[in-house]
């Protein structure tokens, strides 16, 4: 199925998708979507009003191949229910979910077994380690059940375990590893099929920052190597910030603000979304090309060129031309001038909101 | 009511009979080649098994108990009882953790049956056990088959509620991995789930394993059997005490060795060397040639028959020294105690015992007084326990035993008001209505003021020594040995130490109750109390509350309703002791059900067998119910 998708397709696609817990919701939303005429907010509370609970609402996005895509929001913000919609842990009320082009909410029970043993691996926030197995069968687990040989399993276990770090605790048991440890373990179970979608679920919110900011890191390492479609979840916006492709930033179960880790900070969607970053140092992630000006073709060509480009951050570029004046041109990736930018406006976009 | 029941009965068993003599003929097999495997084991090799098993799951601690255990029971003379007793055991506990997996497995899967299971579990636990018993001999026959059985219908339960249990309380994470690694519904259950939930599980063996021997020692009272348990209704019957002591501490070691060891299979900690457990058995087994050559078997070695002779003429000598001390205890206790509760203070005040004669003025005078203090407290705001008081008074002036029935059904659904509002009230009354129109009254009547006045005395001395222990840990560390035993020992047990000091009667029966019930309203108390979080007893003491007012303005209203279920733990241990107490003489229903049991008589097996377990429901019921009320008040 994979093999002749075409190029453009997204790897996971949601559209209007819902999540009303409580009993009958599956038929209370059609009404009251008609009754609130097709406004999302107001069926929500119509449905609240019934005791039922819309804990996702309408959420559609694309995730592309390839790309880490972060649902960023606070805790009954609905994220990892739309995770959990997606991996079908749970059953959607209503909407389309689309894997590789195939609609995963109408696939069947032994369907979605399969699809689980070979194309999807899930991280969990409290690791879900198997309490009576050691490390190495923890991870051999999923291809156990793919159903291949004790000998070719341990083979490629110890690979996955060598290449997240755990190397020498193989026959260690869950009890006996720390809580980073642990995480290592769940991350290596989840990639022993090598899937093509990789879900993680608040993956370092349980271990503590210095553990977090190196996982981290080589989580970054590992994603670079492997290239997978990721849904990541956290409620960190630095960590958001720092790993992301795109970023979904979701508030009472709708996505208030879907953007660039720069169009987020940067280009705020709403208050909730500027309360957010108020505090995150903008310099370090917005990059240049979300503050360029078209080069003006009358003006006079720029008197410096400190050579500023087009991935450099703001802290990086002001950093760069600090003393300079005048507009300066900024280059892209093939060496020619992608656009302007004034040292002054640089500065501005750097400020703290108030 | 009892007859139709019988006779309706009668017809729908003779129809399945035939079904379950073939399995009562069934499972005699395994149980005959258990019995010939463990006699014919050398005892040297069984000791040696045992110890290593215990080195194996606890190292050398429950090493030594296993060997000291299984040593007492060879120094004994009771093997080869012993070895009866626990082929019961080893073929009933399988049967129960297969019927008790696969009903909690069962009730985890399907959500509509696992409310079903609870209350049925729920039910079980109250009716008492002989009551099983009844039914059972009229399908099987009478036999060693029907001990069997009974144990493992018995001991299923537990199982079920841990396996339930253990399954619910698996972390989500570790569901959702299953699923994700994309293991159909029977691979998650058994390669994940129920592995996961392996601690609990052993719990429930644990459980399983101390029911199962508890009803395999009950069911001697059929006989049938050279059980261990048969000894000691032989011995006690014979008034052999030093004997039955003999085989009732047999009982306890097996009890003892079975419940510690099990108990360290649950907790998950590294497991000590097999090399030891081997060299101990390969020790066993060199034992056990020498004493091909050398000793004796065990049957023949009665090492303490001379220390139980000993002690059956020393307790003679003590007895008649004391005897008039022992006497007057007794007395007091029932003139004073026991008998103005059965029949109140207007028929227990006699110049005889008190000294005047109960006059009409002494009870107008009771009304009044009670009146007068219930006016009090209703004014001050508890209007419930206003209401109580001439409530109260009206149970001492007639009785328990001679209160009329309106009387207790319009108090029952009172307090079900009270406790649980309408639903409650309306559930008390019309259990009770049942006890009522099965003829058996009276007899219902005599069994709640036997089992209230123990919980009474539960209550106080039970609730006054957790408090001491909660205070001082020393007193804690003495108590808790106790109980641990006290919980350990199969019921039976009870009745030999009263026995041995105050003869057959109501009064052994009232200590056996208590000596049992007590143990959870010490725990609880104690744990209640204990449990108060630091925060708020740091929070008291900086307002300047002492020790005590600590005690009674915090830390009692916070474990209220912990301690409420302690006493509801209480009221049913009481209930389950009360039958087997039966056995020494008391009237009420446990001696209906013995009647039942000794004559086949199934209607009245059941109906006095359900007449105990309603009793028993409505007052777990009724507590559970102010237990429920307090935490919401606490918002816990």
């Amino acid at each position: 199925m994979t093999d002749i998708a075409p190029p453009d397709q997204p790897a996971i696609r949601c559209r209007n998708v819902w999540q009303v817990f409580g009993i009958g919701a599956a038929k209370s939303l059609p009404g009251a979507m008609d009754h609130a005429g097709g406004d999302v907010k107001h069926a929500a509370q119509i449905l609240r009003d019934d005791g039922l609970v819309p804990a996702v609402q309408d959420v559609s996005f694309d995730v592309k191949r390839g790309e880490l895509f972060v649902i960023m929001g606070l805790s009954g913000s609905g994220k990892s229910t739309i995770l959990r919609c997606i991996s079908r842990l749970i059953e959607v009320t209503a909407g389309q979910i689309e894997i590789d082009g195939e609609d995963i909410l109408t696939a069947s029970k032994a369907r979605m077994t399969q699809l689980r043993r070979c194309k999807l691996g899930m991280v969990f926030q409290h690791f879900g380690l198997f309490p009576h197995m050691s490390v190495l069968q923890n991870v051999a687990f999923p291809l156990k059940m793919q159903g291949q040989g004790r000998a070719e399993r341990l083979e490629r276990a110890q690979e996955v375990i060598n290449l997240v770090g755990l190397k020498g605790r193989e026959a260690a048991y869950p009890r006996e590893l720390s809580g980073g440890q642990r995480q290592r373990v769940g991350i290596a179970r989840s990639l022993a099929v090598n899937p093509d979608v990789w879900f993680l679920d608040e993956p370092f919110s349980a271990l503590d920052p210095l553990i977090r900011r190196q996982l981290q890191d080589e989580f970054i390492d590992i994603q670079a190597r492997l290239r997978k479609s990721i849904i990541f979840i956290t409620h960190d916006i630095a960590e958001a910030l720092k790993i992301a492709d795109r970023i979904a930033i979701m508030r009472d179960g709708q996505i208030v603000q879907i953007g660039t880790p720069s169009q987020i900070v940067l280009e705020p969607a709403d208050d909730y979304v500027r309360d957010f970053t108020r505090d995150v140092a903008k310099g370090r992630h917005a990059r240049l090309s979300s503050v360029l000006h078209p080069v003006d073709p009358d003006a006079p060509p720029a008197p410096d060129d400190p050579g500023l480009t087009v991935d450099m951050t703001l802290d990086e570029a002001l950093n760069a031309c600090m003393l300079l004046y005048e507009p300066v041109p900024v280059r892209g990736r093939d060496g020619q001038i992608a656009g302007m930018i004034d040292p002054a406006d640089l500065a501005n976009a750097l400020q703290v909101d108030p | 009511m009892s007859a139709w029941i019988d006779t309706g009965l009668t017809a729908f068993f003779d129809l399945i009979k035939p079904g379950a003599r073939m399995l009562s003929v069934a499972l005699a097999y395994p149980m005959d080649w258990t019995k010939a495997l463990l006699q014919h084991t050398p005892w040297p090799l069984l000791v040696a098994l045992v110890t290593a098993l215990g080195w194996y799951v606890g190292g050398v601690r429950l090493a030594v108990l296993g060997f000291l255990g299984l040593s007492f029971v060879v120094a004994s003379g009771y093997w080869v009882e012993s070895m009866n007793t626990l082929s019961l055991v080893a073929v009933s506990v399988p049967l129960a953790l297969l019927l008790g997996g696969a009903t909690g497995i069962l009730a985890n899967e399907v959500p509509r049956v696992k409310s079903a299971v609870q209350t049925i579990m729920d039910v079980m636990q109250t009716v008492p056990t002989f009551a099983y018993l009844t039914p059972l001999l009229l399908l099987f026959g009478f036999g060693p088959v029907v001990g069997l059985i009974a144990s493992a219908i018995y001991a299923a339960p537990p199982m079920a509620r841990n396996v339930m249990l253990g399954l619910e309380r698996i972390e989500t994470d570790i569901k959702e991995a299953a699923i994700m690694s994309g293991g159909n519904r029977v691979q998650q259950l058994f390669l994940i789930e129920i592995p996961s939930a392996g601690t609990q599980i052993m719990v429930g063996v644990n459980q399983s394993l101390m029911a199962a021997l508890s009803m395999v020692i009950i069911a001697a009272v059929i006989g049938g059997f050279n059980d261990i348990g048969w000894e000691v209704l032989l011995t006690m019957r014979k008034a052999q005490f030093g004997a039955a002591l003999l085989a009732g501490l047999v009982i306890v070691a097996f009890a003892i060795v079975i419940d510690r060891i099990s108990a360290g299979m649950a907790r998950q900690q590294q497991r000590h060397s097999r090399q030891g457990a081997l060299a101990i058995i390969a020790a066993g087994a060199l034992a056990a040639v020498l004493a091909w050559l050398y000793l004796p078997a065990a049957g023949q070695l009665k090492l303490l028959v001379p220390v139980a002779d000993w002690l059956d003429g020393r307790l003679t000598v003590f007895v008649r020294a004391n005897g008039a001390a022992l006497d007057s205890i007794k007395n007091t206790a029932m003139f004073y105690g026991l008998l103005p509760l059965r029949i109140g203070l207007d028929g227990a005040v006699l110049p005889f015992t008190w000294g005047f004669l109960w006059a009409g003025w002494m009870s107008a005078a009771l009304f009044a007084a009670s009146a007068a203090i219930g006016g009090v407290i209703a004014l001050q705001g508890r209007v419930a326990a206003g209401l109580s008081m001439p409530i109260l008074a009206g149970i001492i002036e007639t009785g328990i035993a001679e209160l009329p029935w309106p009387f207790v059904l319009i108090g029952a659904g009172a307090i079900g008001f009270v406790a649980g509002g309408r639903r409650l009230a309306l559930f008390s009354v019309l259990m009770l209505t049942a006890v009522l129109l099965s003829g058996l009254w009276e007899k219902a009547l005599w069994s709640l003021y036997l089992s209230g006045a123990a919980v009474l005395t539960c209550a106080i001395f039970g609730g006054a020594i957790g408090l001491i222990c909660a205070l001082s840990p020393l007193a804690w560390r003495v108590v808790q040995p106790i109980c641990d035993m006290l919980q350990t020992i199969p019921l039976f047990v009870f009745l030999i130490p009263v026995l041995m000091f105050f003869q057959i009667g109501e009064f052994s029966a009232f200590l056996a109750i208590i000596l049992y019930a007590i143990v959870p309203m010490i725990r609880y108390t104690r744990h209640g109390l204990v449990s108060t979080p630091p925060d708020l007893i740091e929070a008291a003491i900086s307002s300047g509350a002492t020790t005590w007012q600590t005690m009674w303005e915090v830390r009692a209203p916070y474990a209220a309703p912990t301690i409420l279920l302690g006493l509801n733990q209480t009221i049913l241990y009481a209930f389950a002791m009360l039958v087997i107490a039966a056995l020494i003489g008391t009237t009420g229903l446990g001696q209906s059900i013995f009647l039942a049991l000794g004559q086949a008589d199934i209607g009245l097996g059941i109906t006095s067998g359900a007449a105990m377990a309603i009793l028993a429901l409505v007052a777990d019921r009724l507590v559970q119910g102010f237990a429920a009320e307090r935490r919401r008040a606490l918002g816990l």
